[in-house]
C-alpha cells in the first residue's frame, strides 16, 4: 500500500504535456536518416535566402492559382448554374484517351503488343481449334467418341 | 401480319395530324397498343413451323421473338426521346418520330420476310433512317464520321451478299426461306464456293459485328441520340444474327471447314472488347463495346450450327437487346443531367437517385449474365455447345465471362457508388417517364426468366 500522499502530489504524472514540450522537437532539429531524406518543406533554402526572381515567379504562380480558384468558386457558388463546371484538363484528358490513333507510332514495343494480341492469338487459336476438331471428327467417324448422352448440343 | 403493319404505317399520318402537345403521348400509347397486339405472333407455329403466312411475309419461331422485340421497342424509343426533343420545333419533332416509325416498319418487314431478297432489301433499307437519326440528331461533331463508318461498312459488306443471292436465285430458282432448306446443299469445295460462302455471310458479320470489322459500332452507338442507340443495339445488330441463321441453312457442309477464322475472331473479340471496356472513360462507349462482345458469343453460337448453339444465340439476342437498350436509356438519363458521357463526372448517383440505382443494378447484373436471367441461360447454352465443339474454347469463353463481369461491375460502381463530385450541379430528380421506360425494358427480361422457352426458337 502506497504511503498516503496528498491528492495533487501525483497529479503531475497524469497532466497532459504536449509532445514537443516533452521531447523538444521542432522542424529546425530535423536530422536526415538513411531512409528519410529531408523533405522540401523542411529545407531552409525554401524560406530563406530567396532571390527576387524566385519570389517574383512564386508570386506569379500564386496569382494564377488564385485566379483559377476565383473562377472556380464563382461558378461553384453561382445559384443559377445549371451545368457542370468545365475542367479543361479533364476535357483534354478525355480527348487524349479517346483519340490515340493520330499519335500512334510503330515502335518495337507497340509492334510486339500488336503481334502478341492480334496475330499470335488468332493464328494459334485457329490451329488449336482446327486440330482439335479434326481429331474429334476422326473419332466420330471411327465411332470411338462416346456420345451416348449428347443428343442436341 | 398486316394487322400489325398497317397500324404501324398509319402512325405516320397520325403523327402529322395530331395536335402538337399530344404527339409523344399519342405515339407512345399507340405504339404500346401495337406492341401488345404483336404478342399474337408468339403463339405456337403450325406444323410447318411457319405462321401468319402470306406470299411475302410470315413468322416462325426464329423471327417472332425478334419481331415482338422490335414492336416493343418503338414506344420505348419514343418515350426515351421525349425529353431531349422538347427544344426542337414541332415539325422536326414530328419528323423525328416519323423516321423512327419508318425504321420500325422496315424492321417488321425485314424480320417477317419469307424471301431472302426481300430480307436483303429491308436490311439495306433500315440503314437510311438510322443514318438520318445518327447524323442529324447526334450531339457531337463526330456524328458525321460515325454515320459514314456505319453506312459504308455495312454497305461494303452487303454488296457481295446481293451478288451471292442473285447467283443463288439463278441456281435454285427460288430464294424463299420456306423452300431453301429442301434444295441441294452446296457440295463443291473449290475457291469459288469459298468466296460465295464468305459473300453470303460477310454482310451479317459486319452487322453483328464481328470483332475485326466492328469499328463502326462504337462510333455509331456513341454518336447516335438515345433512340438511335436503342434501336441500333437492340434490333439492328440482331438483323445480322437473324440473317446469319437464315442463310446458314443453304450454306451446306462448307461451314464446317470455313467457319474457323470467324469463330476465332468472334471468341478472341469477346476477350479483347471486354478488356477495352475496362479502360473506357466514356459510358456509352463502354456499353457499345460490351455489345460487340456479346454479339461475338452469338456469332460463335451460330457458326457451330448445333441446336443449343442456335437457341442460345437467339435467346442471347433477345436478352441482350433488352439489356443493352436499358443500359443506353440509363446512360441517357445521366447524359440529360450532366451533358457529358464521361463516367468520372457522374459518380455516386446512388445517393442522389436511389431508384435509378436499382435499375442500374438490375441492368448491370443482366449484362454480366447473372442467373436466372435469360442472359445467363443464353450464354451458358452457347458456352456449353462451344465446349462440345472444342473443349479449348472454354479458356476463351471463361476468361471473357470473367472480364465481362468485371467491366459490368466497374460500370455499376463507377456510376453509382463512390463520392458525388464536389461540383455536381443540382440533379433533377428522376422523371416518372424514365422509371417507366427502364421498368418496361427490365420487366420483360424478368418475366422471360420464368419462361425462356418463348425465345428459344425451334428447340
Amino acid at each position: 500500500m502506497a504511503t498516503k500522499q496528498p491528492f495533487n502530489a501525483r497529479l503531475q504524472e497524469f497532466t497532459f504535456v504536449s509532445r514537443s514540450a516533452r521531447h523538444q522537437t521542432n522542424m529546425a532539429d530535423y536530422k536526415e536518416a538513411p531512409l528519410a531524406s529531408r523533405p522540401i518543406t523542411l529545407d531552409a533554402n525554401e524560406y530563406y535566402n530567396l532571390s527576387p526572381d524566385k519570389r517574383r515567379a512564386e508570386a506569379e504562380r500564386a496569382a494564377l492559382r488564385a485566379n483559377l480558384k476565383r473562377q472556380y468558386l464563382t461558378q461553384l457558388n453561382n445559384p443559377h448554374r445549371k451545368e457542370l463546371i468545365e475542367d479543361p484538363a479533364l476535357t483534354r484528358w478525355v480527348y487524349a484517351r479517346t483519340n490515340p490513333y493520330p499519335h500512334f507510332r510503330p515502335t518495337f514495343k507497340t509492334s510486339l503488343m500488336g503481334i502478341l494480341s492480334g496475330i499470335v492469338p488468332l493464328f494459334s487459336l485457329y490451329f488449336i481449334f482446327k486440330l482439335d476438331r479434326r481429331r474429334k471428327e476422326r473419332m466420330i467417324q471411327d465411332g470411338t467418341l462416346d456420345r451416348t448422352l449428347g443428343l442436341s448440343s | 401480319m398486316l394487322k400489325i403493319l398497317i397500324p404501324t404505317l398509319m402512325l405516320i399520318p397520325a403523327i402529322w395530324l395530331s395536335p402538337a402537345k399530344w404527339i409523344w403521348q399519342m405515339t407512345t400509347m399507340n405504339g404500346l397498343l401495337i406492341a401488345t397486339a404483336s404478342l399474337i405472333w408468339m403463339k405456337k407455329p403450325w406444323d410447318t413451323g411457319w405462321s401468319f403466312l402470306s406470299p411475302y411475309l410470315g413468322t416462325d419461331s426464329l423471327s417472332s421473338p425478334l419481331l415482338v422485340l422490335s414492336c416493343w421497342l418503338l414506344p420505348l424509343m419514343v418515350m426515351a426521346s421525349q425529353n431531349h426533343m422538347t427544344s426542337e420545333p414541332i415539325p422536326r419533332q414530328r419528323l423525328y418520330i416519323t423516321i423512327m416509325v419508318i425504321l420500325h416498319s422496315l424492321l417488321i418487314l425485314a424480320f417477317g420476310a419469307t424471301e431472302l431478297l426481300m430480307f436483303y432489301l429491308m436490311f439495306e433499307a433500315t440503314l437510311i433512317p438510322t443514318l438520318f437519326l445518327i447524323t442529324r440528331w447526334g450531339n457531337q461533331t463526330e456524328r458525321l464520321t460515325a454515320g459514314t463508318y456505319f453506312l459504308f461498312y455495312t454497305l461494303a459488306g452487303s454488296l457481295p451478299l446481293l451478288v451471292a443471292l442473285l447467283m443463288l436465285q439463278n441456281d435454285t430458282g427460288t430464294l424463299s426461306m420456306l423452300i431453301l432448306p429442301y434444295t441441294q446443299p452446296l457440295t463443291h469445295s473449290n475457291w469459288g464456293s469459298g468466296f460465295w460462302w464468305t459473300a453470303c455471310l460477310l454482310a451479317f458479320l459486319v452487322k453483328m459485328p464481328l470483332y475485326g470489322i466492328h469499328l463502326w459500332l462504337p462510333k455509331a452507338h456513341v454518336e447516335a441520340p438515345v433512340a438511335g442507340s436503342m434501336v441500333l443495339a437492340a434490333v439492328l445488330l440482331k438483323l445480322g444474327g437473324y440473317g446469319m441463321m437464315r442463310i446458314l441453312v443453304i450454306l451446306g457442309p462448307l461451314t464446317k471447314e470455313l467457319a474457323y477464322p470467324f469463330m476465332v475472331l468472334a471468341l478472341w473479340g469477346l476477350i479483347m472488347t471486354a478488356a477495352i471496356c475496362l479502360r473506357q472513360t466514356d459510358l456509352k462507349s463502354l456499353i457499345a463495346y460490351s455489345s460487340v462482345g456479346h454479339m461475338g458469343l452469338v456469332v460463335a453460337g451460330i457458326l457451330i450450327q448445333t441446336t443449343w448453339g442456335f437457341s442460345g444465340a437467339l435467346t442471347l439476342m433477345i436478352a441482350h437487346g433488352l439489356t443493352s437498350s436499358a443500359l443506353f436509356c440509363l446512360a441517357n438519363t445521366n447524359y440529360e443531367r450532366t451533358h457529358t458521357r464521361t463516367m468520372v463526372l457522374a459518380r455516386g448517383l446512388q445517393a442522389a437517385l436511389p431508384l435509378m440505382g436499382l435499375w442500374w443494378f438490375i441492368a448491370s447484373v443482366a449484362n454480366l449474365a447473372l442467373p436466372p436471367l435469360p442472359n445467363f441461360v443464353a450464354e451458358v447454352s452457347i458456352i456449353m455447345s462451344l465446349w462440345n465443339w472444342s473443349w479449348w474454347t472454354i479458356f476463351l469463353t471463361g476468361t471473357g465471362t470473367l472480364i465481362t463481369a468485371g467491366y459490368s461491375l466497374y460500370m455499376f460502381l463507377m456510376t453509382q457508388r463512390g463520392p458525388i463530385p464536389s461540383h455536381i450541379l443540382p440533379l433533377p430528380p428522376s422523371h416518372t417517364r424514365e422509371h417507366l421506360l427502364i421498368a418496361l425494358h427490365l420487366l420483360p427480361l424478368l418475366l422471360l426468366t420464368l419462361k425462356p422457352s418463348l425465345i428459344w426458337g425451334w428447340c
